[in-house]
């Protein structure tokens, strides 16, 4: 779960009167007012007499007083934000000012990969991923993302506006949808918009440098993912097609397995499972390798001599939706893509 | 709260039903969640820390080697509406990965039988083709005496699932009763009542405020199968577009009643009820 590491540093305050910050995570989550200040207040009235205001503002900030140790503990609701000035005031008189530092400008998120990686992707692309290095601020997507066509036009409503938006839980990882109205065949989006992208167009994503993260830090640099689109991707990816490439017993060579496309990024990472024998989890980590076109096994410990299971999850994905089962957008009218229900597949290998 | 509009998102609003107070979920640009309340034109601070509650984890069909291999994994389940009928605690969700729906029915109060039914939802365009189709917001009604699930996907087609079908591990298909037009993601629906009429109502991410009478998805017992002609209409149950246009938020204050969170067009907020004139 989270670490909170509670550090306490001396800002110059605007009257060094020795009231402090408290940080966490580079968060102003509290303010320490020295007990000499209030020296007259009980415990049970911090509540009542004390308030902290925004400065040049008459409203008491919501939060509460403590006592801890030497020091009266204000914790607002929400982080004190960078680069204001707050007032402490006991009653009617001001006890104080103190300025929250700004961020320091050098101190910026960066953009680590746009996915899916490869520079040609089919008409139906589904889904694309951003990996951001720190946590980022949600909700900003609709403003910050973009995709141009041929170098000069914005396409409006490629991306579905979904909020709340779908980032992995420390909020690195966001999740972008194409708008599957227009995606899907015969639906009233696609019929009067098309489909968000076309084969043989020529595209970029383009991420702004505004896009600022949850510090209130930006990108400071946009960053672009160029691609052109190829024809539609109508098949479900099939591990039975898949290559093996085994590794040699007793070494920590990863296991390649090349899928013959590329897949889903987050997926293939983790909806890929090895087995010994006995059907136990072998211990190790999956890594895309070759633009996701191939997923690499690195195992914790040598591998050892014997027959092993690779598990596929139905539910892994390629670049269009299409999963193990079923087909994202399945023409039923057509007898022989019929979905199934089985919850994975299994492959053989032999590590000698 | 002592910081700037900017860093401030309010990301629900829920009306208690029996109080009538307003409550708004808000979001700090870093992430920290805040409740607050609203009794008339008081703002107050809700603190969860002593308020009884009854838990459940949403059991997600996580990898039987997940833990050991990997610790924190990727995928999150994000919850899309929820809404509490018939004994049941309904739950639809989005993942981050996966493309698809996990509609969960759960019943409350909680027990320790993990029985919540979890569905596979798909949705049939005009006969030809099946697609999954994640449920966006949904509300629960009754349509000559059945109960029905009333959903929009996040494609906006408004669908209607009989709610006894709504079974463990069944591949259900919603009987897609309008499709809404393009570009759109709906964001709240609530059922409003005016004499021995009832309505739909329905906000949208970039669309007015939808309205429905209920005579008419009640009478439609057509399912969207044949295609839609004329391209720039929407297709089945006929609905009202209503002069409320960036409606952010939408929930029920009663019968006749609305709360609304509206975007106006200087980029301010507001927070106000809607009268008889829009039923």
């Amino acid at each position: 779960m989270c670490n909170l590491i509670f550090f306490v540093s001396c800002q110059p305050a605007a009257e060094d009167v020795g009231i402090r910050i408290r940080w966490v995570d580079k968060r102003a989550t509290g303010l320490l007012i020295p007990r000499q200040l209030t020296p007259d207040v009980s415990i049970d009235s911090l509540n009542q007499r004390l308030s902290v205001r925004l400065a040049g503002n008459e409203t008491a900030m919501l939060g509460q007083f403590q006592r801890v140790d030497n020091d009266i503990l204000f914790e607002p609701l929400i982080p004190l934000t960078r680069g204001l000035h707050y007032t402490i005031w006991l009653n009617d008189k001001r006890l104080g000012e103190i300025a929250i530092p700004s961020l320091n400008p050098d101190d910026k998120p960066t953009l680590l990969a746009i996915y899916p990686t490869p520079d040609s992707l089919p008409e139906n692309l589904l889904k694309v991923y951003l990996h951001f290095s720190r946590p980022m601020r949600e909700g900003q997507s609709p403003k910050y993302v973009s995709i141009l066509k041929n170098g000069t036009d914005t396409l409006p409503g490629v991306f579905l506006d979904l909020q709340p938006e779908l980032w992995n839980a420390d909020r690195t990882l966001l999740t972008l949808w194409l708008d599957p109205g227009r995606i899907k065949r015969d639906l009233q989006p696609n019929k009067q918009l098309g489909t968000p992208l076309q084969t043989g167009g020529s595209y970029q994503v383009v991420v702004s440098a505004n896009w600022p993260d949850a510090q209130g830090a930006t990108l400071g640099r946009s960053a672009t993912k160029s691609f052109v689109t190829v024809s539609r991707d109508s098949l479900s990816p099939d591990p039975k097609q898949w290559t093996i490439q085994s590794p040699k017993q007793e070494s920590m060579e990863p296991l390649e397995v090349a899928f013959g496309e590329p897949l889903d990024y987050s997926l293939l990472t983790e909806a890929l499972h090895v087995l010994d024998k006995g059907g136990r989890a072998v211990a190790g980590k999956w890594q895309p390798a070759d633009a996701e076109k191939q997923g690499l096994f690195k195992p914790a410990t040598p591998w050892k001599a014997g027959q092993y299971r690779l598990k596929v999850e139905s539910r892994l994905e390629d670049l269009a939706g299409n999963n193990l089962n079923r087909l994202f957008d399945r023409d039923i009218t057509r007898k022989n893509a019929a979905p199934t229900t089985r919850p994975f597949v299994e492959r053989l290998f032999r590590v000698e | 709260m002592g910081t700037e509009v900017a860093n401030i998102t309010i990301q629900d609003i829920a009306v208690n039903p029996v109080s009538k107070n307003v409550y708004c979920a808000v979001q700090h640009s870093d992430g920290t969640p805040v409740l607050l309340k609203v009794e008339g034109d008081k703002l107050s601070a809700v603190s969860l820390k002593d308020v009884p509650f009854s838990m459940l984890a949403l059991t997600n069909v996580a990898a039987e080697d997940a833990k050991d291999q990997r610790g924190g994994s990727l995928r999150i389940a994000s919850i899309s509406d929820m809404g509490y009928a018939d004994g049941k605690v309904m739950v639809s969700g989005l993942s981050n990965q996966e493309f698809g729906s996990t509609f969960r029915s759960i019943p409350f109060p909680f027990t320790n039988v993990q029985n919540q039914a979890s569905l596979e939802i798909y949705h049939a365009a005009h006969g030809k083709y099946e697609t999954m189709a994640p449920i966006k917001t949904f509300t629960t009604t009754e349509i000559k005496g059945k109960k029905y699930l009333l959903a929009s996907y996040t494609c906006t087609p408004l669908v209607l699932f009989p709610l006894d079908e709504l079974k463990a591990g069944s591949h259900v298909k919603g009987r897609t009763v309008s499709e809404m037009g393009s570009g759109n993601s709906p964001l709240d629906m609530v059922i409003m009542k005016k004499g021995d009429e009832s309505f739909l109502m329905m906000a949208n991410s970039s669309r007015p405020v939808f309205k429905v009478n209920y005579k008419n998805l009640a009478a439609y017992q057509g399912s969207l199968t044949t295609p839609v002609v004329e391209n720039f209409a929407t297709a089945g149950v006929d609905f009202v577009s209503l002069p409320l246009t960036n409606v952010v938020q939408l929930d029920k204050l009663d019968d006749t009643h609305m709360v609304l969170l509206q975007r106006r067009s200087n980029g301010s907020l507001d927070l106000w009820t809607s009268n008889e004139r829009y039923l």
